[in-house]
């Protein structure tokens, strides 16, 4: 109906157009993953467990009351073998005392009851037996889901062309949607550079976020969805699609061609590396394919939590060589997990100033060495480099590397081969890294550049939080002053830097980079051509000199202005 | 403390169905019920556990210890063999 189109407003998340039908999405999907306990906090996770089984057994209920009314008693029994684990004290009470006795979450104890009840279930001769191991694969699911704080609907049975609108959708979903074709997505949180916009664009999944109230959309309304503009055509009119569709088709997915064929070079003949940034090991295909000559960042968390549990060391392993094997000869930088045990929801309010990166991996060793043991393992097969995150005081990074040394002497003893010359690098990105890297700097072999944290930490902007995020701004000339700092500091040590963060995937920003002078880049895919062709326009030169006046200036907007002025702003 | 052996009679052994059941008539005397099994790994069942009752992976014809101990160890036992024998 012409009457009702309406449009809504938000910020561009990732780019292109698309049309669709829409699908909300209520809660955020939590990933779960496995912690260690505080004393104190035994009795809450085991109440928390309690509720997930109360809930359980009440969804159960229902569904048998369900059954029986329609199919007669006889087809609720199943359900009744479910009910009946969860009163099982082979499984409810051992994971609670798991919970206990080892003070982890319970998610991590159910994994491991249930783990060892299928290896039973594995080893009986009775085939009709062992299929029933899909009862308690069943229950487990019920439980985790339970577990999270607020379940999510399945998506199961999207339509082809879903647009998902919700008002947060974290990134671990993004993998689901991915097989499901979804076409777009709306939220009313988020910004562009939440995990989520970035996982949008590394997906090329047009994105809008960050708009007013979505709750008038209603659930198969058809959306045409402006990633360029940060605009959503509800129920459009036929003479707006007509008016779209030339742009519908032309964001369609192109092949892409050799990007990288040739060195890139600034018309003064300085040579840039420019890398790719990935997220899912799916992409290093992609890269490969298309010339880069290296993956500078590959955030190794989406994949390592892709299945809402904690991997084992031989999947790992078997990941990581088919990365690498993937790759080629082309070096592939690991970025060891990036988490933190409150940011359950990636796009919500979280943990920035908590428990993330090296600080979850330190206290979290079993998860780290395992990462760490597949890494070296893997190695064999190609280049691995391994970039630790968020590192803020030289002591952690003296026991990352003392784990290392660790994990090298334990596959040494167990006479497995590995690359005994493994880079390890530091992530710059908290301002304390930033004032010493100088000090790091004999204690690796490479830095990287994260501009999103570094931007966020240094300017006190939440970059989740949209109420602020016209704040957020790379052009700061505490930004500028910052990394031109961190470049004097590492330029005598002779130790590589590369620059990864958005900051680099943007073409006037990239250009105050190299003004500054950063040689090394990392961009996502998406992003890899046009900064490309920014290096290919410009002059390494004359942006030193830019750099030098930019730095003399005192706001952010001037800034702005001055390098798209020298630079030019086209974007694709 | 009170035990008896019995053979499975039901033509699918104790499977998912049997064994809800036998949980179910378990739960309803106060005494403890163990099911032994000669040969299996693990060869001890609680009855009231589905899950240590199909891991036993009795079959029809299958020879089982049944072992009842509590305040009404007699009825318990009665009862559960004539549901076991089928």
């Amino acid at each position: 109906m012409k009457d009702s189109e309406k449009i809504i407003h938000g910020v561009v998340a990732s780019g292109g157009v698309t049309m669709g039908h829409a699908v909300r999405a209520f809660d955020p999907q939590f990933i779960s993953f496995n912690y260690k306990l505080r004393l104190s906090h035994v009795d809450e996770e085991s109440d928390r467990f309690r509720r997930s089984v109360e809930k359980s057994r009440q969804q159960l209920r229902r569904m048998q009351q369900q059954l029986q009314k329609r199919k007669g008693p006889e087809s609720s029994f199943l359900i009744d073998a479910h009910l009946l684990i969860l009163q099982d004290k082979l499984f409810v009470d051992r994971i609670n005392e798991k919970i206990r006795d080892e003070q982890i979450n319970a998610e991590w104890a159910i994994q491991k009851v249930s783990d060892e009840l299928f290896e039973a279930y594995d080893k009986l001769q009775d085939e009709y037996l062992r299929e029933r191991r899909g009862d308690l694969d069943d229950i487990v699911r019920r439980l985790l889901h339970n577990l999270q704080v607020n379940a999510q609907p399945s998506f199961k049975k999207l339509p082809y062309d879903a647009i998902l609108v919700g008002r947060a959708i974290p990134p671990s979903i993004l993998f689901e949607l991915r097989s499901q074709r979804v076409v777009g997505l709306v939220t009313e949180t988020g910004s562009p550079l939440s995990h989520t916009a970035i996982m949008a664009r590394s997906l090329e999944i047009p994105a809008v976020m960050a708009t007013e109230d979505l709750s008038g959309i209603s659930p198969g309304e058809q959306l045409i969805l402006d990633g360029d503009s940060g605009l959503v055509i509800c129920s459009p009119s036929p003479q707006k699609i007509e008016e779209y569709k030339p742009r519908i088709k032309s964001t369609k997915r192109s092949p892409r061609s050799t990007v990288a064929a040739a060195p890139i070079v600034t018309t003064d003949r300085v040579r840039i590396s420019l890398g790719a940034n990935i997220n899912f090991r799916e992409e290093v295909n992609a890269v490969v394919s298309s010339g880069c000559e290296s993956i500078g960042l590959y955030r190794t968390e989406f994949d390592f939590f892709r299945d809402g549990r904690q991997p084992d060391e031989e999947s790992l392993v078997g990941d990581y060589t088919e990365v690498l094997k993937t790759a080629k000869k082309t070096p592939v930088t690991f970025r060891t997990i990036d988490v933190g045990i409150d940011q359950k929801s990636w796009d919500g309010v979280n943990s920035n100033l908590g428990v993330r990166g090296l600080r979850f991996c330190l206290e979290n060793q079993d998860i780290f060495r395992t990462q760490l043991r597949a890494l070296y393992r893997a190695s064999v097969h190609g280049k691995t480099r391994i970039l630790l995150p968020f590192v803020s005081t030289v002591d952690d990074l003296d026991t990352a590397r003392e784990i290392i040394v660790d994990v090298r002497k334990d596959l040494d003893a167990k006479g497995q081969p590995y690359d005994a010359n493994i880079p390890i690098g530091v992530m710059i990105e908290t301002p304390a890294a930033a004032q010493t890297c100088d000090l790091m700097a004999s204690r690796v072999d490479f830095f990287c550049l994260g501009t999103n944290d570094l931007i966020q930490y240094y300017l006190v902007v939440d970059r989740s939080d949209q109420s602020v995020m016209h704040l957020y701004n790379p052009f700061h000339p505490a930004i500028l002053r910052c990394l031109n700092q961190v470049y004097l500091l590492l330029e005598p040590t002779g130790k590589p830097i590369t620059v990864c963060g958005e900051m680099a995937a943007d073409p006037p920003s990239a250009a105050v980079l190299l003004g500054l002078g950063f040689t090394s880049l990392s961009v996502s895919l998406p992003a890899f051509v046009r900064i490309q062709q920014m290096i290919r326009r410009v002059s390494f030169s004359e942006l030193r000199d830019l750099a030098r006046q930019l730095l003399r200036m005192h706001k952010p907007k001037d800034i702005e202005e001055r390098v798209r002025a020298t630079v030019g702003t086209e974007t694709s | 403390m009170k035990e008896r052996q019995v053979v499975i009679g039901h033509a699918l052994g104790l499977h998912a169905r049997a064994a809800a059941k036998l949980v179910q008539l378990a739960g309803q005397f106060q005494s403890s019920v163990v099911l032994v099994r000669d040969g299996a790994q693990p060869g001890e069942a609680d009855a009231r556990s589905i899950l240590s009752i199909l891991l036993l992976a009795a079959g029809h014809g299958s020879s089982l210890l049944v072992r009842a101990d509590g305040a009404d160890e007699d009825e318990a036992l009665e009862k559960i063999c004539e549901y076991l024998s089928g």
